[in-house]
């Protein structure tokens, strides 16, 4: 069985309805009326699409500079703020382990065996 | 400036700024136009106020259309915006839905002589279908645009289009049918 285009779905134009809202939809009256009824206000459509984008940008760029050099002042305090309450460098942990002079040391470096790890921690605790 | 110069060629002028050169595609679509904004809102003066709208928006946005577009798909898209946004401000200024006796624009001198009675019913028809419908079916049948084009001026799918235009149609070709019938 072959099958029929659906005249539902006619890709054409219908000439008799189109001719009919055409006419349904047509306006009677002169179109150089609404012509000129346009044209009347072009000059009036060029400024107002003109003016109000100058003043935009105009506000845009204000506000940009106005945001710019908050964000410049901003940058400086918080910059020079970091800087003055930075805490002192910490001590790197081999120059905390590393031996320095005194009686813990003169035992440890002077034994005959390994020393006890209490040994050790003990000088170390003598030394700070 | 002759009135057989190419789209194109008309909006290159108007870019470079020649008011003449706009006044001949205002000419030129005036009625494509208005046709379009009135099967949107129905009132006939609404529909010209928009139809104005679209032309004076075309004007400021003339630098933002392609030229390898043809011009006509373009404008419409934005007639039919315009025409859409009145609608909805006017639907809010009223709160209330198109009315079918608006559709007659209301009562003018010559009205009455200048309609035909399929005239009014299809108008009233119109009015009763939403407004994509009967959109579509008057760029489609009446304007002659293509499902494609139809779908970029309305900003919806193809598919949508066919299906807009078989169900204005119905009811279009019905009433038709049966005013056929009556007069007969």
């Amino acid at each position: 069985m072959k099958n029929e285009p659906s005249p539902a779905f006619d890709h054409r134009p219908d000439p008799e309805l189109g001719a009919a809202l055409r006419a349904a939809l047509e306006s009677h009256d002169d179109q150089s009326a609404f012509v000129a009824r346009v044209m009347a206000q072009y000059q009036d459509a060029l400024d107002r699409a003109t003016i109000p984008a100058l003043d935009i940008l105009a506000s845009w760029s204000r506000r940009g500079i106005a945001v710019a050099a908050a964000a410049l002042i901003a940058g400086f305090l918080f910059g020079r703020n970091v800087l003055v309450h930075a805490p002192s460098p910490a001590p790197g942990y081999d120059a905390a382990m590393a031996p320095v002079e005194g009686p813990g040391l003169a035992a440890l470096v002077s034994a005959q065996d390994p020393p006890d790890a209490s040994v050790v921690f003990t000088s170390l605790v003598d030394q700070r | 400036m002759g009135n057989s110069e190419s789209d194109k060629d008309l909006i290159a002028k108007a870019l470079a700024g020649e008011r003449d050169a706009f006044g001949v595609l205002v000419e030129r679509y005036a009625a494509q136009a208005r046709r379009v904004a009135r099967a949107v809102l129905g009132d006939p003066d609404d529909a010209d106020d928009a139809a104005q709208d679209g032309f004076l928006s075309a004007l400021v946005k003339l630098g933002q259309y392609d030229v390898r577009r043809p011009f006509g798909p373009w404008l419409m898209r934005i007639v039919a915006n315009a025409a859409t946004d009145r609608r909805r401000r006017r639907t809010v200024r009223r709160a209330e839905p198109l009315d079918a006796a608006l559709v007659g624009g209301g009562p003018r001198p010559d009205a009455a002589a200048v309609r035909s009675e399929l005239g009014d019913r299809l108008r009233s028809a119109l009015a009763e279908l939403p407004e994509r419908r009967r959109t579509a079916v008057v760029l489609f049948d009446v304007e002659g645009y293509s499902h494609a084009e139809i779908a970029g001026i309305l900003g919806i799918p193809e598919g949508t289009v066919r299906s807009e235009v078989f169900h204005a149609r119905r009811r279009l070709r019905t009433l038709l049918a049966d005013w056929k019938e009556q007069v007969r």
